[in-house]
């Protein structure tokens, strides 16, 4: 079985490259510390014993309008703090990338969208969205009461940019909320994430 | 801030769906040059869409080849069946006469994009999006055909801008050998050239641990040195680029498994593209390989 040999050491040398953890589901959630745009340092660890959902944003990215101009985002937000849930929305744009944005700009952001979230958390530096891989803008990530990652993946279950779609996708945050709320399993705890890709700096 | 929906603007061509003003610019441009077939700029959608048909008529009973000529402006591109990372596939939903059908995009094989170290595969410059159409055998010869489609995009350079265009085509119903539209002959043959090839080969795609192995086995195995390995279905591999080797006969192919990778144990059928940068341009192959779980028996000694 030579094959299986080679096979065997690419394997062993493509995990020697790529060694940081990626986030898994059924897992501790990675740590982070984060700035928001009140200057606020937030930390998942604040929030151990409450049921955490991680949002990542793009204010300039068709596919957030989408789920912003529809309303539906903030309506998922409300919901969730009505559920005593966080929701911290994540920029992780860097400087000068479309979309990223200061802490007044946030600010602003959040208020012309009437956004419903717990904080917006500023990650130029993209450490927050590497630590959670997250690939897309809208990408989602839901944490339960102990700290263990239960969704990771996209908004909804239809990968366009079309408001007509909303009603008709599967909400997946919301389904995972409530299945979680109701001491149930996640049913679908992974899907892809659609959207733009997250602006990073090199 | 301005809402991003709103830079949804469609590139105009033929019937397209746009604001008064574009009607009137498209009007003024139909009243000075009617004999004229060539799309309005869409300069500020970086992508110019049309509606294309390999040849001038069409025959009753036989399959025509139309196209969606995209012309994306420098830098920014479009998405293959599969857009890795981020981005979108286009789609087209046609409106045809009664008997008519269009069948799927005959995706052209894909390029590898790199942005901010994320993997995206599709198309920059000029490329034709070739779409097989079924003409019946009962439709009248002497009439016209009226075609219309409406096409959906996400053009992105690191940005992106969803568009969408109704486009329409007449085209006449003949009996006679239909003639080559000689505006598009070049641009078919390339699309014709740029299509994944079927190929003889054999092999199975096995999971192990976070990665996909595949072996491939048969005639004609390309040389493993720059090629580059795609599947059509998402949420399988990671779309970072897979290591390609060759191990005597077969070519052994070891990709990263999507993080999303959520397959229950069930087997399930894999399209993977092969290309190959040539002097005259890519080559490519398409092999269907069986994904199965590392517990079933190995395929091959």
């Amino acid at each position: 079985m030579k094959a299986t040999a080679l096979l065997l050491a690419g394997v062993v040398a493509a995990f020697t490259v790529s060694s940081f953890a990626k986030p898994v589901i059924g897992q501790p959630a990675p740590a982070f510390s984060a700035t928001d745009s009140n200057g606020k340092t937030q930390t998942l660890a604040a929030y151990k014993g409450r049921i955490v959902v991680l949002e990542w944003n793009n204010p300039l990215c068709p596919f957030v309008g989408k789920h912003y101009g529809s309303g539906n985002m903030q309506k998922q937000q409300a919901e969730a703090a009505a559920a005593g849930v966080v929701w911290l929305t994540i920029n992780s744009g860097a400087f000068g990338k479309q979309g990223h944005l200061d802490a007044a700009a946030a600010n602003a952001y959040v208020g012309k969208v009437q956004g419903k979230e717990t904080a917006y958390l500023l990650d130029a530096d993209g450490m927050l969205g590497h630590a959670y891989d997250a690939k897309t803008t809208p990408q989602m990530v839901v944490i339960d009461k102990d700290g263990v990652l239960r969704y990771i993946g996209g908004i909804d279950s239809i990968a366009s940019t079309d408001v007509d779609d909303i009603p008709k996708a599967t909400q997946y945050v919301r389904q995972a909320l409530a299945e979680l709320a109701a001491g149930k399993p996640v049913s679908v705890p992974t899907s892809e994430p659609y959207g733009c890709s997250v602006k990073y700096g090199p | 801030m301005n809402d991003p929906i709103a830079t949804a603007r469609p590139t105009a061509h033929r019937q397209v769906r746009a604001g008064p003003l574009r009607h009137l610019l498209f009007a003024v441009f139909v009243a000075l040059a009617p004999c004229v077939n060539a799309a309005v700029s869409g300069a500020d959608n970086h992508l110019q869409v049309e509606l294309v048909s390999a040849r001038l008529a069409l025959v009753p009973g036989q399959t025509a080849q139309l196209g969606l000529r995209l012309r994306h402006d420098a830098h920014w591109h479009t998405y293959w069946i599969n857009p890795g990372d981020s981005g979108l596939p286009t789609t087209l939903a046609w409106t045809l006469p009664p008997g008519f059908h269009a069948q799927d995009i005959a995706w052209p094989l894909p390029q590898r994009f790199t942005v901010g170290g994320l993997y995206n595969f599709g198309y920059d410059g000029e490329v034709v999006l070739p779409v097989p159409l079924d003409v019946p055998a009962d439709v009248q010869p002497g009439t016209t055909a009226h075609l219309a489609v409406l096409a959906k995009w996400l053009v992105c350079r690191e940005e992106c801008i969803p568009g969408k265009a109704e486009l329409t085509l007449d085209l006449p119903i003949t009996t006679a050998p239909a003639q080559p539209d000689p505006r598009w002959t070049h641009q078919f043959t390339d699309a014709e050239r740029a299509q994944p090839q079927a190929s003889a080969w054999t092999g199975t795609a096995r999971l192990a641990g976070e990665r996909i192995e595949i072996a491939l086995r048969g005639p004609g195995l390309p040389e493993a040195d720059r090629l580059d390995a795609f599947v059509a279905q998402r949420k399988l591999f990671d779309n970072k680029p897979p290591a390609i080797r060759r191990d005597g006969d077969a070519l052994l192919i070891d990709a990263g498994r999507s993080e999303y990778f959520s397959i229950a144990p069930a087997l399930r059928d894999l399209d993977l593209v092969l290309t190959a940068p040539t002097a005259t341009g890519m080559r490519g192959w398409r092999v269907r390989v069986r994904l199965v779980t590392p517990i079933a028996t190995p395929a091959q000694p």
